[in-house]
């Protein structure tokens, strides 16, 4: 199926059809967007239940901030300021990945029913079409709206630097954070291809994701060194304020540019390999 | 043989045919307490925080380990079943049997909980020796007896407390759209992330009025040396006191709520 698609949508050929492949996904991508919000407003009560389980978990997030501000001491050389930019980043990059999250948790009944056969007739990438299909608008709104508050006050107040350079610099790697959270959070789930019982592995990588509650310099050496390079979840959070800060190295610079590259080829190898595996059981 | 215990018997199977998801949400719980426990020893590491949050580094350590297993612990699950059966008629059944649906639910709740009981017992007394042994904690029988009650209180203290949000049902269609969010709240409100009583005095007293904090932050304060006898002795008044009122509430509420009830899809 993944041949067909490549032959019909010219992806794996010359750059210029690349592009047009890519214009042709994103299009798509804004037509899954309409219709998962035209679909999300028609029930308004399940939108606005969407919005307050999601509100709830995020004044978990919040009270992390007041413990800070209470004891009102640095984390190294972030100041309580700092760590609210932190944190918004970290509330924000949530709302992202709730945005797809349920389309993650429902590979598992996918594979199990065999449901997952419909998407691999289609001539779209099956991966595509699973991972992204749904989009969740009532996950993403409080998220959205208490992050970009934080990271807005967080930034005026420790009076980081606003030239363009600056936000520039912040919102591509936000955009790359973005790819490297899907990609990385993409990996455990598949492994629902092999075994059967997954809702451990989504309680795991959620659990994991938490991690970013608080900025890395409060964990030690060894584990900073783990999330940053062998599971990369601080440089989805951590790493664009650590940029704003002019805290960023070179060499960990380049990383936070190359992880979610390398780390989207890995779920993209793992895919195919998953889908080899799949048995088409129920269907 | 008594219904009500054949009940219980039954909550008790259905926990354990799904024991390895109980240990891996267990597991979960884990990543919480390293966070957390990193965060209070850096603070603890670097400014007065015990004059700050009222509480010693070891009471907050301690606090830690056994406020998100509390918190699991005391969870509940039955408020979606109770509005799948107002909603669609499932109640019929239990109406036209020789049972009180309260003390059906109640009785499958508890039927649940005791191997969830059993576990956190055996996971409390290792942290709760490890605490002993390297944090000094000091502990006598008669507050891990204490702890044990109170626990108990909490579990029951729970359960009407979301029984009461399950019969909304009776009033409110969609009632179970909020479960997810009264249930997080109440992790919150509970103490189940933060004790409440770190943000300052007046909420701590707030917090010692409203009956959520009983049903985990009281329990872990027992254990963890943080009140004194007289502190625990009113916190099992007010405990009692509370699931008095909410079952008072649900008496009410369930009377109420059977005079809407229509039956429909029963």
């Amino acid at each position: 199926m993944e041949h067909t698609f490549n032959r019909q949508t010219g992806v794996s050929h010359t750059p210029k059809r690349r592009l047009a492949a890519l214009g042709r996904y994103l299009r798509l991508f804004f037509v899954f967007a309409k219709f998962s919000l035209m679909s999300q407003l028609e029930y308004r009560v399940n939108f606005a239940a969407g919005v307050l389980v999601e509100t709830g978990w995020m004044l978990i997030k919040l009270l992390y901030v007041a413990v800070v501000y209470r004891a009102g001491i640095n984390i190294g050389v972030l100041t309580p300021d700092h760590i609210t930019l932190f944190i918004g980043t970290y509330v924000l990059m949530t709302g992202f990945y709730m945005l797809y999250y349920n389309n993650f948790t429902s590979i598992s009944s996918l594979v199990q029913e065999g449901q997952l056969d419909m998407y691999l007739v289609k001539p779209v990438s099956s991966q595509f079409l699973v991972t992204l299909r749904r989009l969740d608008f009532s996950l993403l709104l409080p998220d959205f709206v208490a992050g970009i508050v934080m990271i807005a006050y967080g930034w005026r107040r420790a009076q980081l630097p606003s030239d363009w350079r600056s936000v520039t610099g912040f919102v591509i790697l936000l955009l790359l954070s973005n790819l490297l959270t899907y990609s990385l959070f993409l990996l455990p789930n598949l492994l629902c291809f092999w075994f059967i019982s997954t809702r451990g592995i989504a309680d795991f990588t959620a659990a994991l994701w938490d991690f970013n509650n608080m900025p890395q310099m409060i964990y030690g050496k060894w584990m900073q060194r783990i999330g940053t390079f062998i599971l990369p979840v601080f440089v989805i959070t951590n790493f664009p304020g650590l940029f704003l800060m002019g805290q960023l190295s070179g060499g960990l610079f380049v990383w936070s540019v190359a992880a979610p590259f390398l780390f989207f080829f890995l779920a993209r190898l793992l895919w195919t390999r998953a889908l080899k595996s799949y048995a088409s059981a129920s269907s | 043989m008594n219904p009500y215990r054949c009940v219980f018997r039954m909550g008790i199977e259905k926990s354990l045919e799904y024991r390895v998801n109980f240990l891996l949400t267990l597991l979960s719980a884990v990543f919480p307490i390293v966070i957390q426990t990193f965060l209070w020893n850096y603070l603890y590491g670097n400014a007065d925080a015990a004059a700050l949050f009222g509480y010693s580094h070891d009471q907050i350590l301690v606090y830690t380990l056994l406020a998100t297993l509390v918190s699991q612990l005391v969870h509940t699950g039955f408020e979606y079943q109770v509005n799948e059966d107002i909603k669609n008629g499932g109640l019929n059944k239990y109406l036209v049997r020789p049972v009180t649906y309260r003390y059906y639910q109640l009785c499958s709740f508890f039927g649940e909980k005791m191997p969830q009981l059993f576990l956190l017992l055996i996971v409390a007394t290792g942290l709760v020796g490890f605490s002993v042994l390297v944090l000094g904690l000091g502990l006598t029988p008669l507050r891990i007896l204490a702890f044990v009650g109170s626990l108990l209180l909490a579990l029951l203290l729970n359960f009407f407390l979301f029984y009461c949000v399950a019969l909304l049902s009776f009033w409110l269609t969609d009632v179970n759209l909020l479960f997810g969010t009264v249930s997080v709240v109440l992790v919150v409100v509970s103490g189940g992330v933060f004790p409440m009583d770190i943000f300052g005095e007046k909420i701590a007293l707030l917090f010692r009025i409203l009956p959520f904090g009983y049903t985990t932050q009281f329990c872990v304060n027992i254990i963890n040396g943080k009140l004194d006898w007289g502190q625990v002795g009113t916190g099992f008044c007010c405990q009692l006191f509370w699931i008095a009122a909410f079952a008072l509430l649900t008496f009410w509420m369930w009377r109420r709520g059977l005079k809407r009830y229509v039956a429909v899809g029963g």
